[in-house]
């Protein structure tokens, strides 16, 4: 079951994806912890890791900057890794306005979109803003830094696709001719193109200003008149990311819980990788539920029977009756998540990886070291 | 302020981190609201819809629809959104047709920052406004809003919409949407999280932004998935020697020892919780059920019934 971590041996990328509250960062850092005990240079790059996990990490300023996980921490937890150990967290913001800054063709023109107010809000809080920053800064790493692995933690979506789908949404809104177009009567440049004559042209400006009101459409026609020129480069560096999220070096690992709900969202996006030709280097089925019945023990009894055979085997007074009905609670849900992961492994022939729920939350790094055994 | 209270107002948000069991916990309490006679309307966000099944009901769609008696399930979708809202503003469906269906400027129209979040909560809050015979149409609209960051934006769209856009009709509508998202008497954020690190630390992380950023009341806590203290910690500690037993003693021993582990963690977590958010706090149990479905969601909803949010703990 350590088919994961042979999968992703040979590859310099792994992307974790899946449904939020599945522990996808937890396993992304475990991920690279795990290349870092064998010998390698590894990255993690989270969005929003839980505080005690960033402070185990060494991750206390929020930023674009990698950190080295101190070797001391390691050492602390039990740990001799014969690599190294970084860390990042994702600022999206920053992100943007680097982006902008490398592409704009003067400093007049960067700053005129920095303080653009439609972008200052677009680059914080248009959906799908976040997953476009993290493919991009996934870029800069993996082609100017040397690291041997690369993790991407990615945002919990609201949908699983909307993450492959985010850059192409915003670049289009960014590099949309007929945006433009449309807008040509409010941005006050000259003449409506031929198709849109067909629409309606101005007529159509006119009645969407109804509906967003006329400065807003000019607001806009402003922001994308900014961006005119910048357009090719940031529409080059997307193909270039998408042509890098195909390559065999990269490897995207589907993260889920054994909920129905979790199944369902990893299946989607399962599927949807193999349609766009996107390398999967695996499945973590996390927090599985220990299955404590001995297959040759035969069928769990009835609460009646197995509080008597408890009594019967020596259970301290007074406990056989809750211990009989914790263990059929427990294995009620064991039997539960077998359905539901059955669906999933029926479905599905890459490698897998079942991590069992471990008996504390991980936030440390010998936690994480647990789970990465697991991988 | 208990229950009663956080239901007799017009809107309710339930929100928290992924996999909470928001879904469950809004079912559970679009339930308790229609047995206390209210009309009460479910929505989702553009979501894999959950209510309806979780209530026994085929899914709604865009059309509002009859889950259970008293509640009603709609799942709100920004393409759908947006021609109710078009054809509020123009009136006429012929325009609205001929520009707003053209395949060209649908796609634009999706591309405006915020637009299908503002159109989306716009025709929830539209529900709540909604009169039908002189009174209002539902007694009680809940929201089973996305996971944190996702429901904060979507909350913060008409507040950034009045910082940002000029005057016009898209500014007129971000008004009146913010004063009814920030008025306490008809408005209310219910947060849901479970008693484990991350999600506690989130719904202190979004109580802060609730309550700051937005400017909303938070009306309660929901603990979903609370075990209970079933074994003392000396029972606890008498437990582990016997792990290593032949079946049924060894797997009943370690299954206990799991359960007091997680109980003793999980009780840890809510004193955090509690202790971080002032907030009339209500604690749901863990059920063993092999499924959710409306048996499961009942259980919840006796359970919120049993001990609601702010009753002593």
């Amino acid at each position: 079951m350590n088919d994961v971590r042979d999968s992703l041996a040979p590859r310099r990328i792994a992307i974790c994806v899946g449904s939020g509250g599945v522990g996808k960062t937890t396993v992304a850092a475990a991920i690279a912890l795990q290349r870092a005990l064998q010998g390698g240079r590894a990255l993690v790059c989270t969005i929003d890791p839980a505080r005690r996990l960033a402070n185990a990490l060494g991750l206390t300023t929020l930023g674009n900057v990698e950190t080295r996980v101190p070797e001391h921490k390691l050492h602390e937890a039990g740990l001799r890794p014969r690599g190294e150990l970084f860390a990042m967290m994702l600022d999206v913001k920053r992100t943007w306005d680097d982006l902008v800054t490398r592409h704009a063709p003067d400093p007049a023109r960067r700053e005129r979109i920095l303080r653009n107010r439609l972008y200052q809000q677009m680059s914080a809080a248009l959906a799908g803003s976040q997953e476009y920053m993290a493919m991009e800064k996934l870029y800069e790493l993996a082609t100017d830094r040397d690291y041997d692995l690369i993790v991407l933690d990615t945002p919990p979506t609201a949908h699983a696709l909307d993450f492959l789908d985010a850059p192409d949404r915003i670049l289009d809104f960014l590099g949309n001719e007929t945006a433009r177009t449309i807008l040509a009567p409010a941005i006050g440049a000259g003449r409506i193109g031929l198709r849109l004559a067909q629409l309606g042209g101005g007529y159509i400006a006119k009645t969407l200003a109804r509906f967003t009101g006329q400065e807003m459409l000019s607001d806009l026609g402003d922001f994308l008149r900014g961006f005119q020129g910048m357009y090719d480069g940031f529409k080059e560096r997307a193909a270039a990311v998408r042509a890098l999220l195909s390559r065999a070096e990269v490897g995207f690992v589907l993260v889920c819980a054994p909920t129905p709900f979790s199944v369902e969202e990893a299946l989607a996006f399962h599927e949807r990788l193999h349609a766009e030709s996107m390398p999967v280097a695996g499945l973590v089925v996390n927090r599985l539920t220990p299955d404590l019945w001995p297959a040759g023990a035969g069928p769990l009894l009835a609460a009646a029977e197995l509080t008597a055979a408890l009594t019967a085997a020596g259970a301290p007074d007074g406990l056989a009756a809750r211990l009989a009905t914790t263990l059929a609670d427990h294995q009620t849900l064991v039997t539960a998540e077998a359905r539901t992961l059955a669906r999933l492994l029926e479905r599905t022939t890459d490698p897998r990886s079942l991590v069992p729920r471990l008996e504390t939350d991980v936030h440390d790094l010998a936690g994480l070291a647990r789970m990465a055994e697991g991988l | 302020m208990g229950l009663p209270t956080l239901l007799e107002r017009r809107l309710v948000i339930v929100t928290g981190k992924g996999g909470v069991g928001k879904s469950t916990v809004t079912a559970a309490l679009a339930l308790l609201a229609a047995r206390a006679g209210k009309r009460v309307l479910v929505c989702e966000v553009n979501a894999q819809e959950r209510i309806a099944p979780l209530l026994g009901a085929p899914p709604s769609g865009y059309a509002t629809r009859q889950a259970r008696p008293g509640v009603h399930t709609v799942n709100v979708t920004p393409a759908e959104a947006m021609r109710e809202y078009g054809l509020q503003v123009l009136h006429f469906r012929t325009i609205y047709e001929a520009v707003f269906e053209n395949r060209v400027v649908r796609r634009f129209l999706r591309m405006i920052p915020s637009l299908p979040e503002l159109v989306m909560l716009g025709k929830i809050l539209n529900e709540v406004r909604a009169e039908e015979h002189e009174r209002p149409r539902w007694d009680l609209v809940l929201v089973d809003a996305p996971a944190t960051g996702h429901a904060v934006q979507l909350l913060r769209v008409p507040s950034a919409l009045v910082g940002t856009v000029p005057a016009g009709p898209l500014r007129r509508d971000a008004e009146w949407m913010e004063e009814l998202l920030v008025d306490p008497d008809r408005t209310a954020v219910a947060l849901v999280t479970l008693p484990e690190e991350m999600p506690v630390n989130e719904a202190i992380e979004l109580d802060g932004q609730v309550r700051g950023e937005l400017g909303m009341l938070r009306g309660a806590l929901f603990v979903n998935a609370m075990p209970d203290t079933r074994f003392s910690p000396e029972e606890a500690v008498r437990l582990a020697p016997l792990a290593a037993a032949a079946p049924p003693l060894g797997p009943a021993a370690r299954a206990g020892r799991l359960y007091a582990i997680h109980a003793e963690q999980a009780s840890r977590h809510l004193a955090r919780a509690r202790a971080a958010l002032d907030l009339p706090t209500c604690v749901l149990p863990l059920l063993a059920v092999p499924e959710w479905g409306l048996s499961a969601v009942e259980a919840i909803a006796a359970a919120i019934a049993a001990a609601p949010p702010g009753s002593a703990p």
